[in-house]
């Protein structure tokens, strides 16, 4: 209706695209997609490992694949991805709120225009800027690009979730005598959860990826193992890089999935 | 009152309304960038205990008119007078937890329970647990769904009518005085819709509560309100008055228009058969009676046909003369007795039975089945010559005492 103080926002404009991988159907995960991730990721790490033991190493091999680095470096990349990750969602969410606030309406495109900006250039370009900019290597200009790549799909999530809260909800809210800021907390975002957390779930995977760049800027991560492989010439270790980051990457969707089918309030 | 000088009010049965709950003065909304106000000075008093329709065509701005109400849509200029306290200005969220609130599609959280989505206001006013929660089982109680079945289900687990009852339920948890209903049968099917009435209907003889209905069916108006308003464009009131009122004397083309064809018909589903001064009585026999008594009663009688009651004394078989000369078992002769109504049946319905019926008339059945009497055509023909009598005189006498006629009266709205 014309005239209720509940949020209208344009559309999203076409160029950020929809809102990605949402996820429907039952809360309740079944026995088999709990436990089929684990179990596939268990497989093939186990397979890898009795593949590489099987194997004579030689001394550049056992140099690389030794337990201390490969958890080091696996460490560095987790720590690359949570950070990262944090610092998107305390950014995004809230831009994403403010953006869907009716007074707002003006920024949204320049706004997503920005963020369309910084997942539009290669990953590996963004990192190079990024790094001329800040003038040093290291983790903070690396986690800033992660930053930078992965804060559309949740700022696009977030006002997307938003936006498809069905307006008659939220009229109906305030005709309860619920305040802007109570439909927002108690009736938005519960609706939106799973939307955003798909966005999360985006993000994180992009994350993961993009942080193996992280090792050509200083930042360490399971990149060093997969690049080692490839300069060395050594398929044990380009095999063991390429495990690590594919399975950690499968892990840390599984996880958000199923964080996602928890998190989503009942009775949608 | 504690501002502007109310409307004068020309509303005929002022006296039996009782006092003055919701007064709307002069109320205004301008939408910026259209040129015309989307609500144009409506003023507009509703009684308490009294539930007064708005109706009109889409775009009437019945609905902006409604949301001005609880302050939904600000208005631009007017009043709002809730049980004498003005109430345009102040903390409109406050406002808005002493009005019950329904509209179509009930708007119930789907993230919520039954019992959370109920819980939403007395909550908010700070009401402890224990009697939240004995409100609500009240309340699902009150609208024919067991709590412990109910309880902790959520809305989409429901179907549209029990929604509906729950959306109701919400809307008077915390026992607001008046309550804003927007459509709320308007998405149901008419089936549903029509047993959601009746229920409400009941329920609202308990309550009481003061309620402001909005409808773009004037059948549904008819049917619930105490008083109709027309609505025209920019909500000018075309007439405020009760629906046997607007029916028989329409205030102009408009009204006429709105209230379509078939007003005659219309006026039959306002007064019940319990109503009737006259029902017209067939003759009675019993099941175990002697035939040849039955025959010499029903000879007796200008009737073609008689009634055969069983030992409760719910009707059985229509027989006539020749059905009771073959003889036979009683209870197989003749034929079976249909069209059954209730006292609280509604002249429409009994219409509708008797015109489908096997012997050209209803009979009236007490809640028990037991027989009370017959109505047939005739019957329903004198009712409606008396309704058009009294109504006529009525207006008659309106015009002769305080000099207003109609045409003063649709233009208080404007």
């Amino acid at each position: 209706m014309a005239g209720v103080e509940a949020p209208e926002i344009p559309e999203v404009s076409s160029d950020a695209g929809a809102p990605v991988g949402i996820q429907r159907g039952s809360h309740r995960p079944t026995l088999l997609e709990w436990l089929g991730m684990p179990v596939f990721l268990a497989v093939i790490g186990g397979a890898t490992y009795f593949w590489v033991q099987s194997r004579e190493l030689d001394s550049i091999e056992t140099r690389v694949l030794t337990r201390d680095l490969l958890v080091t470096r696996t460490i560095e990349h987790l720590q690359l991805t949570a950070v990262s990750t944090l610092i998107v969602l305390a950014l995004a969410v809230p831009l994403g709120i403010l953006l869907t606030r009716r007074a707002a309406r003006g920024a949204v495109p320049v706004v997503l225009g920005i963020a369309n900006i910084g997942q539009g250039v290669p990953s590996f370009g963004l990192l190079a800027v990024i790094y001329v900019a800040f003038g040093f290597l290291g983790f903070t200009p690396v986690v800033f690009g992660l930053v930078a790549y992965s804060l559309l799909p949740i700022l696009r999530n977030t006002m997307v979730g938003l936006q498809q809260v069905d307006s008659n909800l939220i009229k109906a809210s305030r005709g309860m005598g619920l305040s802007p800021t109570m439909v927002l907390l108690k009736v938005e975002l519960p609706l939106a959860v799973p939307v955003i957390i798909a966005g999360v779930r985006t993000a994180l995977i992009i994350n993961v990826g993009t942080a193996t760049l992280g090792t050509f800027f200083g930042a360490g991560g399971l990149g060093y193992v997969v690049f080692n492989g490839i300069q060395l010439n050594r398929d044990t270790i380009l095999v063991s890089g390429v495990v690590l980051v594919s399975g950690l990457a499968l892990l840390v969707s599984y996880l958000a999935g199923m964080a996602g089918r928890l998190l989503s309030p009942r009775g949608l | 009152m504690t501002t502007t000088d109310p409307q004068p009010s020309t509303t005929p049965d002022r006296q039996a309304a009782g006092e003055t709950l919701i007064e709307l003065v002069e109320l205004t909304k301008m939408f910026p960038g259209e040129p015309q106000p989307a609500v144009d000075r409506l003023s507009l008093s509703v009684g308490r205990g009294e539930i007064v329709v708005l109706v009109g065509p889409s775009g009437c701005g019945k609905t902006t008119s409604m949301e001005l109400i609880n302050r939904l849509i600000e208005p631009t200029s007017g009043h709002i007078i809730l049980d004498g306290e003005d109430v345009t200005e102040g903390n409109p969220d406050e406002l808005r937890r002493r009005i019950g609130y329904v509209i179509q599609e009930t708007g119930l959280l789907p993230h919520r329970t039954i019992a959370q989505n109920i819980a939403t206001v007395p909550k908010l006013v700070g009401w402890g647990k224990g009697r939240v929660s004995e409100r609500v089982d009240e309340l699902l109680g009150m609208m024919g769904m067991d709590p412990d079945t109910y309880r902790s289900r959520y809305p989409k687990e429901l179907s549209g009518g029990q929604r509906q009852r729950v959306g109701v339920a919400r809307a008077m948890a915390a026992d607001p005085p008046v309550m804003l209903m927007d459509e709320p049968f308007g998405a149901i099917d008419p089936i549903t819709r029509e047993r959601l009435q009746n229920e409400f209907l009941r329920l609202q003889q308990q309550i009481q509560k003061t309620i402001i209905f909005v409808t773009h069916d004037i059948d549904e108006a008819i049917k619930m309100g105490d008083k109709i308003a027309v609505l025209r464009d920019q909500s000018h009131i075309a007439q405020f008055d009760t629906p046997e009122n607007i029916l028989t004397n329409p205030a102009d083309d408009y009204v006429a228009d709105f209230i379509g064809a078939g007003a005659s018909l219309k006026r039959l589903n306002l007064s019940r058969i319990r109503d009737l001064e006259v029902t017209a009585d067939a003759p009675i026999g019993s099941l175990d009676e002697e035939p040849a008594e039955l025959l010499r009663r029903l000879g007796a009688s200008d009737w073609s046909a008689m009634l055969l009651l069983d030992a409760k004394r719910r009707p059985s078989r229509w027989v006539t003369m020749g059905d009771l000369r073959r003889g036979g078992d009683l209870s197989r002769v003749g034929l079976e007795a249909r069209a059954l109504v209730e006292p609280h049946a509604t002249l429409s319905d009994a219409l509708n039975e008797l015109i489908t019926s096997n012997g050209g008339c209803a009979i009236v059945v007490a809640a028990d089945g037991a027989y009370q009497g017959i109505v047939d055509l005739e019957t329903i023909m004198a009712a409606v010559r008396t309704m058009r009598e009294q109504h006529s005189a009525f207006y008659l006498a309106q015009k002769t005492s305080h000099g207003v006629g109609h045409d003063s009266r649709q233009d208080e709205g404007r």
